[in-house]
């Protein structure tokens, strides 16, 4: 098997006429814990959905765990926890019997893990499903999709409805998983700075593609904010590579760019006569610039 | 060795700094800083990665690439500890070059609330003084 825990080739998908993935393509590196990022509507569920054989692409191929996912088998599935956006699980099932009934499913159940997070979670075994939160559903959700010690653990927003303290249990939890044995985590989230903490890799959905992929310390290196200061006032448009948006004042500009390296420093320090101050963007900002 | 990460290391998850790079930068302090002494272990990726809530591969970057610069070391079966030998120090320009942008942003701000040159330069003699370095 390749390093690649999922690998997507080309694949376009689109609902009614409208283009939602067009000829996307990416590798998920095995034990990376990667954060899927884009705007709302940009496709990420709809993508999480072709990896796990929920939705068919039109175009393209999608490899995961070694398997097609139109028609996983049994051994990949074991291999597999997913979390949805939001989970049904039967109401009328008790936190408990919500376990018990899941863990039947599979060969080999994690029972210490599950319970050591529905106490750290305070998740009450005779809770009904159907009256608790939105929040206490989706920790039970999280909690379900461990229990067989999945390979891959897919989660589309997995902290969308968590609070501050079990968000960051949440990524606690996940540090642990990834430190303590083979696991492979992808998640879509917009919430960018969880994602700052947890992730090592990140890919961009925009237009139905994948506008950056690749380590979250690169893109941090690669998109910057530039001030720049002429001694002369500036007209017209900073005319670098990659710029991505820009304000002119007189003889100041400030420039967001793209592929940023000392060579465009120097560029713009001579073109414009003058010094130019790099700053640097966190990933709120750097998701706010790629997404003009 | 409770909480020995933490202690050591403050980390910005929401700096536009990589983390990887604001522990190797902090490294490199706490050793200048006479903080972490030559010889002395730091600690485990693991610990460095659980206690500061971040992807042990950032804190294993962060070590390789100390290792590699030479400013750490690598015992087998110990971890990491800060190197016996004397570090085979940058040079001094790019040591100015390392340190030039911090002092730009000295300036500017300095410049915005119309401080005193005078009383900048007597703030950072006062502030090296008391790291011992004059």
């Amino acid at each position: 098997m390749s390093d690649h825990i999922v690998e997507v080739k080309n694949v376009s998908k689109s609902f009614n006429g409208k283009i939602v993935l067009n000829g996307l393509t990416l590798n998920v590196p095995k034990g990376s814990v990667f954060g899927l990022l884009g705007k709302n509507g940009s496709g990420k569920t709809t993508l999480i959905k072709c990896l796990l054989g929920l939705l068919k692409p039109h175009k393209g191929d999608v490899v995961t765990i070694g398997d097609n996912p139109l028609k996983l088998k049994n051994e990949t599935k074991e291999k597999l926890g997913y979390v949805p956006q939001s989970d049904r699980i039967y109401p009328w099932l008790t936190v408990r019997q919500a376990i018990n009934y899941t863990a039947s499913f599979y060969s080999d159940w994690d029972v210490e893990l599950v319970n050591k997070l529905v106490s750290a979670w305070e998740l009450k075994d005779t809770d009904k499903v159907g009256l608790m939160s939105e929040g206490q559903v989706q920790k039970l959700s999280i909690i379900l999709s461990l229990g067989h010690k999945p390979e891959l653990l897919v989660f589309d927003e997995p902290v969308a409805s968590l609070d501050p303290t079990a968000r960051r249990q949440f990524i606690k939890m996940i540090l642990d998983l990834v430190a303590d044995r083979e696991c492979t985590v992808f998640f879509s989230t917009h919430i960018t700075t969880d994602l700052e903490r947890v992730a090592d890799r990140v890919a961009l959905l925009k237009d139905g593609k994948i506008d950056f992929c690749g380590e979250l310390d690169e893109l941090k290196d690669e998109v910057k904010r530039l001030k720049v200061t002429s001694s002369d006032p500036i007209t017209g448009n900073i005319d670098v590579e990659g710029v991505l948006s820009c304000e002119i004042l007189n003889n100041e500009a400030v420039i967001s760019v793209r592929g940023f390296n000392e060579r465009m420093k120097k560029e713009l320090e001579d073109k414009y006569k003058g010094e130019v101050s790099v700053e640097n963007l966190n990933l709120e900002e750097i998701f706010l610039e790629l997404n003009r | 060795m409770e909480s020995k990460a933490k202690y050591y290391f403050q980390i910005a998850t929401t700096s536009g700094v990589p983390i990887y790079r604001q522990i190797i930068d902090q490294v490199k302090i706490l050793i200048a800083t006479k903080k972490l002494p030559k010889g002395e272990f730091l600690p485990s990726v693991r610990q460095v990665a659980t206690e500061l809530e971040i992807n042990p591969m950032t804190a294993s970057k962060a070590y390789s690439l100390l290792e590699k610069e030479g400013v750490l070391e690598f015992v087998r079966g110990q971890g990491m500890k800060v190197k016996e030998s004397d570090l085979p120090g940058e040079s001094l320009e790019q040591m100015e070059n390392e340190i030039m942008p911090l002092l730009n942003e000295v300036v500017a701000k300095s410049k915005q609330l119309s401080l005193r040159p005078n009383r900048i330069i007597e703030m950072l003699k006062s502030l090296l003084k008391e790291i011992g370095n004059e």
